[in-house]
């Protein structure tokens, strides 16, 4: 177990004072053997604690409560079939992480003629050293904090898909974290590359169902488009009603005239602390970066996602949507970030929520931080409520009431599920939101009438 | 054949007794007109006729072919065959047109409609109402001009089919032309379908495009003059000040 830090290593004051998020912005710990690299972030594990994240007194995300030392690696052997989930999809490729290991890889055998690669991570360090050296941890840091450190230090498995030059998939290559059993500490990394003028479609999906004890997914996740690539990528995290707690970064680079229309959408887990970052580091460089929640019953989410701009001319479009119900704590963190020089950057951030019970807290602070005076970053958002006006409007067209709050608070998130432009994701995420809303529908009835 | 009535009904809001004994017989097929000043209780009534919850009823009955709907929710006077196009109706966002229409439909049924059915249904509907195909993909009332608004009410009604309908001032607001569209649609649905319907307005003009066959003055929460279509005509040429001093003179 790590000894706390002695007050000679701790700042003065520092565990008093609100830890501002800060963008990543282009630091990273590349070009070290993994070896290293492990090593580095072990010694970080060792050094650091628990992290707890606050800010100005009124949020805290904090993990002190964590019983890492309970937490287990578990381990599976391969499989032959792939999850359910996906039955019936056509894919270009899927690779399953079962906890700690890599329990399925299936890959177009036509892709793979062509150089596509999608393995475990662990094999591209050995079996693709030069392109996994080349990228790994190119844009993410291994001590931030423990749960960062542990991911870097402790993963195993994990998921390495290289699309080579020019080459145009349009069939979603699908990557799958599953937690299995209760008191699993899964530590997972992916690493995603679109060699210049590639064209692809990735969806990661973190699942889990019925953890009852205390577990923890902490992962980085790295995707890379080299100039001219375009990347349709989704992140699908539902751990379920359960122990969740799930400590992750995700980090997203554009280059020259590359392209990415990215959308995680966080809708289970007991904790969610999210760092979700893109950057444009190349001129013509233009994404847009999409992104909902749904938080419920006693669920704690910390969204912190960045949209930085290192070169221009840059475009950018930051447009996310949650909803909070039940007793849960959701803080949405929307940074514009445009480097000095990166001239010509024009970016725009919304954020919408929508408040479904008395209990439920939403916050959101949006920030733009600019170094350039050529370029337009401009935010807006609206905080809602359920409209009565809007509920008698659809009971006289037969709707009942449970009925009419479902297609309501489906309207609100619609205008990003319909631009996914991947029908099978959009209905699995319409579902999995019709299942939550049909599970508080109790208390936001209640809520309704006590307004 | 359906049969709504409106029996002595009071109705009144947190504030004050708006409705004052109302009495009044819509039936499938019929084109009833019920016109008053501002303030007069129109909106009241519609609404309430629909179940709003912010109107209490404190006396008097609605009645649906002989079965009581005071304490009916909102979505069952739907199933029974009630509608109610709104004065000002509220934008979903998010929810095409045609979703909506296709979800409410379902709402109301117990077997979903069969995707061709629903199909068939909205282009014969579309096509009566003289609506562009296009609108039906724009996600229903949002950045709708009042226009847009009015005769997504009606395309509704239309797909929905109701016994009765109320339209609570569909006239306001719009222009000659949007007007004559929505008021011609509701003709049309009058005669295809046989719609019982209670239009309720403020001003006349609508009634040169749907002719009513009854006609109703509500002054101050009650029902004060009945007639036929000639009432329109006095109501066009006279106003309401000398039918509200004969009222009066009357009492």
């Amino acid at each position: 177990m790590p000894e706390a830090p002695t007050p000679a290593e701790r700042k003065a004051g520092s565990a008093r004072e609100a830890t501002l998020n800060h963008a990543l912005a282009g630091r990273g710990t590349a070009r070290i053997a993994l070896a290293e690299s492990r090593e580095l972030a072990r010694s970080a594990y060792e050094r650091l604690e628990l992290p707890k994240w606050r800010r100005s007194g009124f949020w805290t995300t904090s993990l002190e409560q964590l019983d890492l030392d309970r937490l287990q690696i578990r381990t599976h052997e391969p499989e032959a079939k792939g999850p359910a989930l996906l039955d019936g999809q056509r894919s270009a490729g899927v690779l399953v992480q079962r906890d700690g290991s890599v329990v399925h890889v299936e890959l177009d055998p036509e892709l793979a003629a062509r150089g596509v690669i999608l393995c475990s991570l662990e094999d591209a360090a050995r079996e693709h050293s030069e392109l996994f050296e080349r990228y790994y941890l190119r844009r993410l840091l291994v001590d931030r904090h423990k749960l960062e450190a542990a991911s870097a230090a402790f993963w195993s498995g994990g998921a390495f898909l290289y699309v080579p030059p020019g080459l145009h998939v349009p069939e979603p290559f699908q990557i799958v974290y599953e937690i299995s059993q209760g008191g699993t500490a899964q530590y997972a990394h992916t690493l995603a590359i679109g060699d210049r003028g590639s064209d692809l479609r990735l969806r990661q999906y973190g699942l889990a169902e019925g953890i009852e004890s205390e577990s923890l997914h902490a992962g980085q996740f790295e995707l890379y488009l080299e100039d001219g690539a375009r990347c349709r990528l989704a992140q699908l995290v539902d751990w379920g009603t359960g122990a969740v707690h799930d400590v992750s970064t995700s980090i997203v680079e554009v280059a020259r005239d590359g392209w990415c229309h990215w959308l995680p959408a966080l809708l289970g887990g007991a904790l969610i602390h999210h760092h979700d970052e893109i950057a444009i580091a190349g001129p013509g460089g233009d994404m847009a970066f999409r992104g909902l929640f749904f938080a419920d019953r006693d669920q704690h989410l910390d969204v912190f996602a960045v949209d930085l701009h290192e070169t221009g001319p840059s475009g950018g479009d930051v447009h996310w949507r949650g909803a909070a119900t039940g007793e849960s704590r959701a803080s949405f963190e929307g940074l514009i970030q445009i480097n000095a020089g990166a001239q010509q950057s024009h970016t725009y951030l919304q954020f919408h929520s929508m408040l479904l019970s008395a209990e439920a807290e939403l916050d959101a602070i949006p920030s733009v931080l600019v170094g350039a005076d050529d370029v337009s970053a401009s935010h807006g958002g609206t905080v809602g409520e359920l409209d009565e006006a809007l509920i008698f409007y659809m009971q006289t067209r037969g709707f009942t009431r449970p009925q009419a709050v479902r297609v309501i608070v489906e309207g609100f998130f619609e205008p990003l599920i319909v631009q996914l432009d991947d029908p099978p994701l959009e209905q699995l995420i319409r579902d999995r939101i019709g299942v939550k809303l049909a599970a508080a529908s109790a208390e936001i009835e209640r809520y309704a009438l006590a307004r | 054949m359906a049969e709504l009535e409106i029996r002595n009904l009071h109705v009144r809001t947190e504030e004050r007794e708006i409705l004052r004994g109302v009495d009044l017989v819509v039936r499938t097929g019929e084109l009833h007109a019920l016109l008053g000043p501002n303030g007069s209780g129109k909106s009241t009534l519609a609404n309430t006729i629909m179940g709003h919850p912010s109107y209490e009823v404190t006396e008097g009955q609605i009645l649906f072919d002989g079965k009581e709907l005071n304490e009916l929710p909102a979505h069952e006077r739907a199933k029974l065959g009630l509608f109610l196009a709104f004065q000002y109706p509220v934008a979903v966002p998010g929810v095409s047109v045609a979703n909506f229409l296709r979800m409410a439909i379902n709402a109301q049924r117990e077997e979903p409609i069969k995707v061709k059915e629903f199909g068939a249904q909205l282009d014969h509907a579309v096509k009566l109402l003289d609506v562009d195909r296009a609108f039906v993909s724009r996600h229903l009332n949002d950045g709708f001009s009042g226009g847009e608004k009015k005769r997504a009410e009606i395309l509704q009604m239309a797909m929905l089919q109701p016994q009765i309908a109320v339209l609570d001032e569909t006239d306001s607001g719009l222009d000659i032309d949007a007007l004559r569209t929505v008021a011609e649609g509701v003709a049309k649905l009058h005669a295809e379908q046989g719609v019982g319907a209670l239009i309720i307005t403020h001003y006349q003009r609508i009634l040169d495009y749907v002719k009513p066959q009854y006609v109703h003055i509500l002054m101050d929460g009650r029902i004060v003059m009945r007639g036929g279509p000639e009432l329109v005509a006095r109501l066009e040429r006279e106003g309401y000040d000398p039918i509200r001093e004969e009222v009066a003179a009357n009492a």
